[in-house]
């Protein structure tokens, strides 16, 4: 039972870390990367607050063990916004916010905050493959997360609200 | 208890890997929960990952859906878009995007829909062991001994394909009862929610193929399912809910109705 030297593409820059056997993505991004805004929640895949970009997919990070996506992408929360380039660290550093951030901050989206990074990163996934979602699918795809706040409609309105913001700024 | 992972690059691989105490990991929707709980007798996961069992195939009727497929990958595949129905109403994208065809034929009810959609379908299933590969019906994996692994999925394309699952929510939310039919000069009636898995009611079969599909029909197929319903209680519904809202089910799934 020997730790694995496994690589990330994690929010567009190479990492490399040990990971002992049977880590989560999870446990790998919160507890060796330094990377928590994925929560840890229920570990059973229940309720999302763990939710992240695996190659572009949202997935709850909890259910993978790093070892089998060695050399895959990852994407969190920290990794949205900001400047990301010259091997910098995260947006959160820069202070930027992207569109879907801003709009849960402007639009009370957020109440404890504990499912809103899953909340984002389910939104980012959406969005990127569907830039013009309709209401039924913007809970169709947050369908797999929890507010135990029971916050959802402003999250969905957030949501609504972040699409339009990008694509006013494409125009 | 610590465990191992192991991501073998080939399904000999994976039977080399599957020893003692090892646990075939596709998706982990399933596996991972009990792992996480730190309460499992498991000491080696072996990963699917990289054995080279995801994808799709069509050749002229007959689809061929390799075991580590994702439920997305089969959502998003328009020549299947007779099964999104079925696809969309089993958890959420982000479990979707992680759960595979070859992992739904092993989770207990009240879930694995897409099972009973297989079974309706008559879908043969590829396992490979130590002794070579074999095929098995859907409902005979379930019991796959120790060593084996599902390696793909097979069936015919559907002229005529229904499904609904009655839940407790309209999204993300484990079957009250779920029924999945293939209609056609031998119709197949496949149900979730009638038993301790998935089940064929011969009973409705029966009656679907006494003649053309009407209401009356639909109304009498729902009634004969109950012949071989045994429904479960659980944390979703009673066995008397069950058995009470079962045929109606039948008939809407028939009918194409929604709720």
């Amino acid at each position: 039972m020997r730790s694995r030297v496994i690589e990330l593409t994690v929010n567009d820059e190479p990492r490399e870390f040990l990971a002992p056997p049977g880590t989560t993505l999870l446990s790998a991004l919160r507890e060796t990367l330094g990377l928590t805004a994925a929560k840890r929640g229920c570990a059973q895949g229940t309720c999302g607050t763990c939710t992240v970009l695996l190659d572009g997919d949202p997935v709850m990070s909890c259910l993978v063990p790093v070892e089998t996506i060695d050399g895959a992408a990852v994407q969190t929360l920290e990794g949205v916004g900001g400047e990301r380039s010259g091997g910098e660290a995260s947006g959160r550093d820069r202070g930027e916010l992207d569109a879907i951030q801003a709009a849960f901050l402007e639009g009370f989206a957020t109440q404890c905050g504990f499912c809103t990074s899953g909340m984002i990163m389910a939104a980012e996934g959406l969005l990127a493959e569907n830039p013009d979602p309709s209401r039924e699918e913007v809970v169709r795809a947050i369908s797999g997360n929890v507010c135990r706040c029971t916050g959802y409609e402003s999250i969905i309105n957030a949501i609504l609200d972040a699409a339009q913001r990008r694509a006013a700024v494409v125009r | 208890m610590p465990v191992t992972v192991e991501v073998p690059e080939s399904v000999d691989g994976v039977l080399g890997a599957l020893g003692d105490g090892a646990v075939v990991l596709a998706g982990g929707t399933q596996v991972m929960p009990r792992i996480n709980t730190g309460a499992h007798d498991v000491a080696t996961l072996v990963s699917l990952r990289r054995a080279g069992l995801a994808g799709i195939e069509l050749a002229g009727d007959e689809v061929t859906i390799g075991a580590a497929t994702t439920l997305a990958a089969v959502g998003a595949d328009e020549r299947l878009a007779f099964l999104r129905p079925v696809i969309e109403s089993i958890a959420s994208p982000s479990i979707r995007n992680l759960a595979t065809v070859g992992g739904n034929l092993f989770v207990a009810p009240p879930y694995g829909d897409l099972a009973v959609a297989l079974l309706a379908l008559d879908a043969q299933v590829d396992v490979a062991g130590p002794a070579g590969s074999e095929t098995r019906g859907v409902g005979d994996v379930g019991d796959l001994p120790g060593g084996h692994v599902v390696t793909a999925v097979r069936f015919a394309l559907p002229a005529d394909f229904r499904y609904t699952k009655a839940m407790r929510r309209r999204l993300n939310s484990a079957s009250i009862v779920t029924v999945a039919a293939v209609l056609g000069a031998e119709p197949r009636l496949a149900l979730g929610g009638a038993g301790r898995k998935p089940i064929r009611s011969a009973a409705a079969e029966a009656v679907l193929a006494t003649g053309p599909l009407d209401r009356e029909r639909a109304e009498a197929a729902g009634r004969a399912a109950l012949e071989d319903a045994e429904p479960p209680t659980d944390a979703y519904a009673s066995a008397w809910y069950r058995a009470r809202v079962l045929p109606v089910h039948v008939r809407r799934a028939l009918m194409g109705e929604t709720a």
